[in-house]
């Protein structure tokens, strides 16, 4: 059975994010009061990373279950980690724990124990920052996502495949992602093949699809090529979403579309969540 | 006139394998003179599970009178868990384990205290969470607690907090048993993993139940840890840590 495999320090899984950086993310959710799309994005990016390396946190020791890589895209590709890691492809979790580019302190309600919220002081680690500039090298984000994929797989033949997670807000700029979309959807483990899911949003106010389970409904060609490079979700997925009272149902894609900023924030939340953790 | 009874005890750990013993989550304690057990398997999500699973099964088997109610667990769970938060936060941790001390530790636990009253022996139980008691008599098991069906065994139970804010609403959840034994009778007290294996249905498990049942008697410990890795590698037993503790009821 694919994507059954226990995830542990000895048989880790990896992620990859592949994050649009292109000038038209500095534009805003298209809401009112809504923030830019960059700012937004690398908020929730931080806010992911900050969320795995609690999940592998015992005691002060960090489990290295995930491999995580992070590429954004707009005036160049490269990774898109600051600090000590900035230009590292894929790092293990306990690198990403010990190295933020620093931390920020942010306000954040928390129970007070007595059914109210109180504002607390936290600190909150920052890996990525927001940028936005230049067009959409969506194919060359891919090609070099496929580089680290294939890399990666042979190294860890029994592994949980890689989980590509990739946000856009607009169509490519350098060509069909069609084809490289396919190729890494290809990359496989043991376990089974690489998933791919695919976030767009948007700087309008329309409607949002989340995690079709069929092409039929999806308004253009854009959003059908997408829905065509996007895993099916895994058992393990399905659930995460509807934990978090996501729709989705079995052969739902990996694949959201005019998604707006609480689509952003439950497509991380969902695409790291694998079982199996050990 | 029939002799005391008398109760046997033994039990096994065995952690996940890739983990250390020292990364063992589950926990056991046991006071026969006292005649009360505990077991607890600590969340692999939480901080310092391992510790906060010991300490619940230590401190409940020294704590007088026995805390199988609902009402006399619910205080010692509150005072240990401030212990607990008070230990870490007295240490410098780095930034990712002071944020996960904030969420706390989490662990299920199941504790049995057995009465000899006028030659009888009784027993009650308490439990909040995957951890399982199984009364067994010869081949038959006469009671499975909380859970009973292998089913229901990973659907994220409701565990013992250690933060007073969440408590209040796991307490909702404390499930309480009690019943009578008699000579010969054998009570297992199990972690989710190896109670899902014991209580699945299927052409073999009443034999394999058999052939746990005499290594535990027989306090084979090697033999049970080939006994759990094979069920692990043939796909039978989930990988986790594994916690048995075997109690028989005899005449002395």
């Amino acid at each position: 059975m694919p994507y059954a495999a226990e995830i542990s320090r000895a048989n880790p899984t990896c992620f990859i994010f592949l994050i649009d950086q292109s000038g038209s993310m500095a534009d805003s959710f298209g809401m009112e009061g809504a923030g830019r799309k960059a700012d937004f994005v690398a908020d929730v990016v931080n806010r992911t990373l900050h969320d795995i390396v609690i999940r592998c946190t015992k005691t002060e020791e960090i489990r290295n279950y995930y491999h995580v890589a992070i590429l954004g895209y707009g005036g160049s590709v490269q990774s898109a980690l600051s600090g000590p890691l900035a230009g590292k492809q894929i790092v293990p979790v306990s690198e990403v724990a010990e190295t933020p580019a620093r931390l920020d302190v942010r306000s954040k309600k928390v129970p007070d124990g007595a059914g109210g919220l109180v504002e607390q002081q936290v600190r909150f680690p920052v890996w990525v920052d927001a940028q936005s500039n230049g067009g959409t090298p969506m194919c060359e984000a891919l090609r070099q996502a496929k580089r680290l994929i294939e890399q990666w797989v042979s190294e860890h033949r029994n592994g949980f495949p890689p989980t590509v997670l990739h946000l856009t807000d607009g169509e490519s700029t350098d060509g069909d992602p069609a084809s490289i979309g396919k190729e890494i959807l290809s990359l496989s483990t043991n376990d089974g093949a690489t998933l791919v899911l695919n976030c767009h949003v948007s700087s309008h106010a329309s409607s949002k699809m989340e995690y079709p389970a069929e092409a039929s409904s999806l308004p253009d060609d854009f959003a059908r090529t997408l829905f065509n490079i996007s895993s099916c979700l895994p058992e393990s997925f399905r659930k995460a979403a509807e934990q978090i009272g996501v729709k989705v149902q079995e052969g739902s894609r990996g694949f959201v579309f005019n998604g707006d900023p609480t689509s952003v924030v439950q497509f991380f939340e969902i695409g790291t969540r694998p079982a199996n953790l050990r | 006139m029939k002799s005391e009874y008398v109760l046997d005890a033994w039990h096994f750990l065995l952690p996940k394998e890739g983990s250390s013993t020292s990364e063992c989550e589950d926990a056991v304690a046991e006071n026969t003179r006292a005649r009360r057990f505990a077991i607890a398997d600590g969340a692999t999500e939480g901080f310092d599970s391992r510790a906060w699973a010991r300490l619940l099964v230590g401190r409940w088997l020294r704590i007088d009178p026995p805390a199988i109610s609902a009402e006399d667990f619910q205080p010692l769970v509150r005072f240990l868990g401030l212990g607990l938060h008070e230990r870490w936060n007295g240490k410098t941790l780095p930034w990712y384990a002071e944020e996960k001390a904030k969420h706390g530790s989490f662990a299920a636990f199941l504790g049995i205290q057995f009465f000899i009253q006028q030659n009888q022996l009784s027993w009650k139980a308490i439990a909040l969470g995957d951890c399982c008691l199984v009364h067994q008599r010869g081949s038959e098991i006469c009671a499975a607690f909380p859970i009973s069906d292998s089913e229901d065994f990973g659907s994220n139970p409701v565990l013992v907090p250690s933060l007073g804010w969440l408590q209040e609403k796991a307490f909702a959840e404390l499930k309480v048993l009690e019943g009578t034994a008699e000579e010969g009778d054998e009570f297992l007290l199990l972690s989710d993993a190896i109670a899902a294996w014991y209580l699945r249905n299927t052409d073999d498990s009443e034999h394999e139940r058999g052939k746990l049942r005499s290594l535990l008697r027989r306090r084979e410990r090697e033999e049970l840890e080939q006994f759990v890795r094979s069920s692990r590698h043939l796909g039978a037993m989930r990988n986790d840590d594994v916690a048995a503790l075997r109690i028989a009821a005899v005449r002395s």
